[in-house]
């Protein structure tokens, strides 16, 4: 690409410094629906270029969306209600956790990802030689990243959940809504405590991911809140708690993870039962496309950015392009599965609620994903079934 | 008012004293703004700290967020904890030197004498009230084979590590230690014949005391002059471990006591150890400078500086004064450097290493823990082993530290007691 000679030719410290600028601007310009575009740029410039989710205060996201009341409490979704009696009755505390579990993120006995996860001879080739200690320093910063970013998107979807709450119009599902206010909660809570006082480490919040954060959370559809936080979000969450449940041995995450998965199986459940009708009974064909499209793009971002560009800068910034980083992440051996397991789950999910229409699928098969496409739906996958699936693999 | 009024009470007749304005030039003006506005002015300006940070200085926002320093007794991960430096050293004999002083015999944990040379000094970590405070003390042995290898700890006013162990250490306790550091040493030569003139005030002795014993054995045609200043006669430390030296060597130890409070009927020096008396006593003692003296000093700061001073007015070359000096912990200035977490960039044969140092940590500590082998002995500055060159940034070094001022001119700095006020560079020299 022109960018990319322009780039390989500029002094190293310039191009450190425009390098994410343009890596955003090609994000914002490979969005083909204007719809999309449209409603994610304003998204895009606050959180890759303007960084807004680094600046270190509090960040303020106005939300347009109405608030849905019904004052004749209707018994209008069954399956809702069920997955409300669920919830209630699967409640947990975390602070059962087993906490006096001493962690130690540096023990290549006890990793918290595979030794293998990152591709070392990759980085060997760009010069970087680590010790021994250096590579479990290294994986120990990638869990603690991983973490940090399930947290960041766990209060994104504490705040989208009260928000769905307030703007479904199904009754049943405003009860669901709100143990999955009070599951996103205990979430935040756990993965703050173990970040804080196990790992001692927290990053910043992935750009990418405050891009779509952003973007759920001030758009006023009340469905793309739902497709965004309960199906995008909630899903690939789901794909990456399972992924490092099977991978780590630290045996406190794994209790954690186990919890919180199937926690996550509900809300996905749920987003698939409210938007199932929705999308294919109440949307025009072109409010579908650009839901779709709004899919697609998504996922787009979540494989090809979520690339833990802030362990990049606080090892290799000096040393390395953002470029060489992020092909080394893209084919270390951790990602790939990582990625795997994340679009395994969402897939079928979009399929079931249909968004994955015959316009749409050559995009996902473009990009590999459509292997995924016969997988099982969030609403025929319990959370103990997933656990049990997750244990066999 | 009205309700006041009716129960007697009347308005106070004096305006009560208002707070004073506060300046205009500390007013924001964006408090006159409407809130939402304000609001807007304040993103936009960190929007564009953000933006001109990024593209023209090249500051990339900190990937961490910054956590509070935990408190102790919390659970904190190895991450960002230094390894471990100290070992384990065991405590075999204690012996009562003075009523202030005691003698602590270790050995290293497996038995085997810890290996050391002449005047050099161990780290010592002692935990007292949760807090674990760093303190150096001399080996006061002489470094010969069989001979057991000990510390010797003075009780300093208000020291709470000094007084900590004189108070409590006892046979089979252990210690952590580094080291042994220093470079207040003699290499040693059988052929030699020299004269050393060591002076020497209160615990100032110990690591003196490990050169003159260690020299005068190996070098059987060299001697020393000691003049050693005490407060009282009952204050000398190895008083009669020197009355039986000099017994044994003759002429070859000269001991001169000078005493602060000298008994009834003393005959030697008097007084502190300034330059009036130094200068008199390097005159009864009848020590004329060669130009071929070697001087070695330690003991409180104004005997130091008397020493130069008297030492320089006899035209003595710096070059041929050794001296020891220990700093009293709490003149130390500590300096936390920055209040957030900063990369320091190591070089380190002929490869660089990015290191994340977090507030309060030092150089050393962070690029221990991240895997780097570092030079390092005493991790208290005072040995220079640590030394390397700032290449650029800014680092913020504990004083007093043993680097010279033509060291600081040149831009080294010490990893033990340095932490980085912003991103910095450094190179370990000879890597």
């Amino acid at each position: 690409m022109l960018t990319d000679k322009v780039l390989d030719n500029l002094p190293f410290s310039i191009r450190r410094r425009l390098e994410p600028y343009i890596e955003a601007v090609q994000v914002m310009t490979e969005t083909s629906n204007p719809k999309v575009l449209r409603a994610m740029a304003p998204s895009g410039v606050r959180g890759l270029i303007l960084q807004r989710g680094k600046q270190g205060v509090p960040t303020k996201m106005p939300s347009h969306h109405q608030t849905h009341f019904d004052w004749t409490y209707p018994n209008d979704q069954p399956e809702m209600r069920d997955l409300y009696t669920r919830a209630k009755e699967q409640q947990w505390n975390g602070e059962d956790l087993p906490w006096h579990i001493d962690v130690d993120p540096e023990n290549p006995e006890v990793p918290i990802i595979p030794p293998e996860f990152m591709s070392y001879d990759e980085l060997r080739g760009m010069g970087i030689k680590l010790t021994e200690l250096e590579k479990h320093r290294l994986n120990a910063s990638v869990g603690a990243w991983m973490l940090s970013q399930f947290l960041h998107g766990e209060q994104g979807a504490l705040f989208a959940a009260a928000q769905v709450t307030e703007a479904v119009q199904f009754f049943d599902g405003k009860l669901y809504g709100s143990t999955q206010v009070v599951d996103e909660g205990r979430h935040v809570e756990v993965f703050h405590r173990y970040l804080d006082t196990k790992l001692n480490k927290l990053y910043q919040i992935n750009d990418n991911l405050f891009v779509i954060i952003d973007a759920l959370i001030q758009d006023s559809r009340w469905d793309l809140k739902f497709l965004g936080m309960q199906i995008m979000v909630e899903g690939l969450a789901l794909g990456a708690f399972g992924t490092l449940y099977q991978m780590t041995k630290e045996p406190l995450l794994k209790e954690l993870l186990k919890k919180v998965i199937q926690d996550e199986a509900r809300h996905v459940h749920y987003g698939v039962i409210a938007l199932r009708d929705h999308f294919q009974n109440e949307l025009s064909e072109s409010e579908q496309r650009e839901r779709e499209d709004w899919a697609f793009e998504v996922a787009l971002l979540m494989r090809n950015r979520f690339l833990s560009y802030e362990v990049y800068e606080e090892w290799f910034e000096h040393k390395i392009t953002r470029k060489q980083w992020a092909h080394m992440v893209s084919h270390s051996p951790g990602f790939e599965i990582f990625r795997q397991v994340m679009f395994q789950r969402l897939v079928p999910n979009l399929r079931e609620i249909g968004l994955l229409s015959d316009r749409i699928k050559p995009h996902y098969e473009r990009v590999g994903l459509m292997q995924y496409f016969d997988g099982r739906s969030a609403d025929h996958l319990s959370g103990d079934e997933l656990i049990a699936e997750l244990d066999a693999a | 008012m009205l309700l006041d009024r009716t129960r007697g009470k009347t308005p106070a007749p004096l305006i009560e004293k208002l707070p004073s304005p506060t300046p205009l030039d500390e007013v924001d003006p964006l408090v006159l703004l409407p809130r939402r506005l304000a609001d807007r002015v304040r993103t936009a300006h960190r929007d564009v700290a953000m933006l001109g940070g990024r593209l023209i200085f090249g500051k990339t926002p900190a990937p961490l967020i910054e956590r509070p320093q935990r408190a102790p007794g919390a659970v904190v991960s190895l991450a960002r904890k230094a390894p471990h430096m100290t070992r384990t050293v065991e405590v075999v004999d204690v012996v009562r030197e003075t009523a202030d002083a005691v003698s602590i015999y270790l050995t290293e944990e497996d038995g085997s004498p810890i290996e050391f040379k002449p005047g050099q000094f161990l780290s010592v970590d002692v935990t007292v009230d949760g807090q674990t405070l760093r303190r150096a003390y001399s080996l006061a042995s002489a470094c010969l084979p069989g001979v057991p290898v000990h510390i010797t700890v003075k009780r300093m006013p208000d020291g709470r590590v000094s007084n900590r162990l004189n108070d409590t250490i006892k046979t089979g306790d252990t210690l952590s230690v580094l080291g042994p550091s220093g470079n207040f040493t003699i290499e040693p030569r059988s052929l030699n014949e020299r004269h050393f003139v060591m002076l020497a005030g209160g615990s100032g002795i110990t690591p003196i005391m490990s050169l003159l014993e260690t020299v005068l054995h190996h070098e059987k045609r060299s001697k020393v002059t000691l003049i050693y200043g005490n407060r009282g006669w009952d204050d000398i430390i190895f008083r009669e471990r020197l009355a039986r030296l000099s017994e044994r060597l003759g002429e070859r130890l000269v001991i001169d006591h000078v005493l602060e409070k000298p008994p009834t009927g003393w005959s030697g020096g008097e007084g502190l150890l300034s330059d009036d008396v130094l200068l008199e006593r390097l005159d009864a003692l009848g020590i004329e400078d060669d130009g071929m003296l070697r001087y070695f000093i330690c003991g409180p700061t104004p005997m130091m500086e008397a020493a130069h001073e008297v030492l320089n007015r006899r035209g003595v070359d710096a070059a041929r004064i050794a001296e020891e000096r220990f700093t009293h912990p709490e003149d130390r200035h500590a300096g936390l450097g920055s209040a957030k977490t900063e990369l320091v960039v190591i070089s380190k044969g002929g490869s660089d290493h990015g290191v994340q140092v977090a507030p309060g940590q030092t150089i050393l500590e962070a690029a221990l823990a991240a895997g780097l082998d570092m030079p390092f002995s005493c991790a208290m500055g005072g040995c220079g082993a640590c030394r390397v060159r700032q290449r650029s940034g800014d680092i913020q070094v504990e004083e007093p530290n043993c680097l010279s001022r033509s060291e600081k001119e040149q831009g080294y700095v010490l990893t033990c007691v340095g932490r980085p006020l912003a991103q910095s560079r450094i190179e370990v020299e000879g890597s």
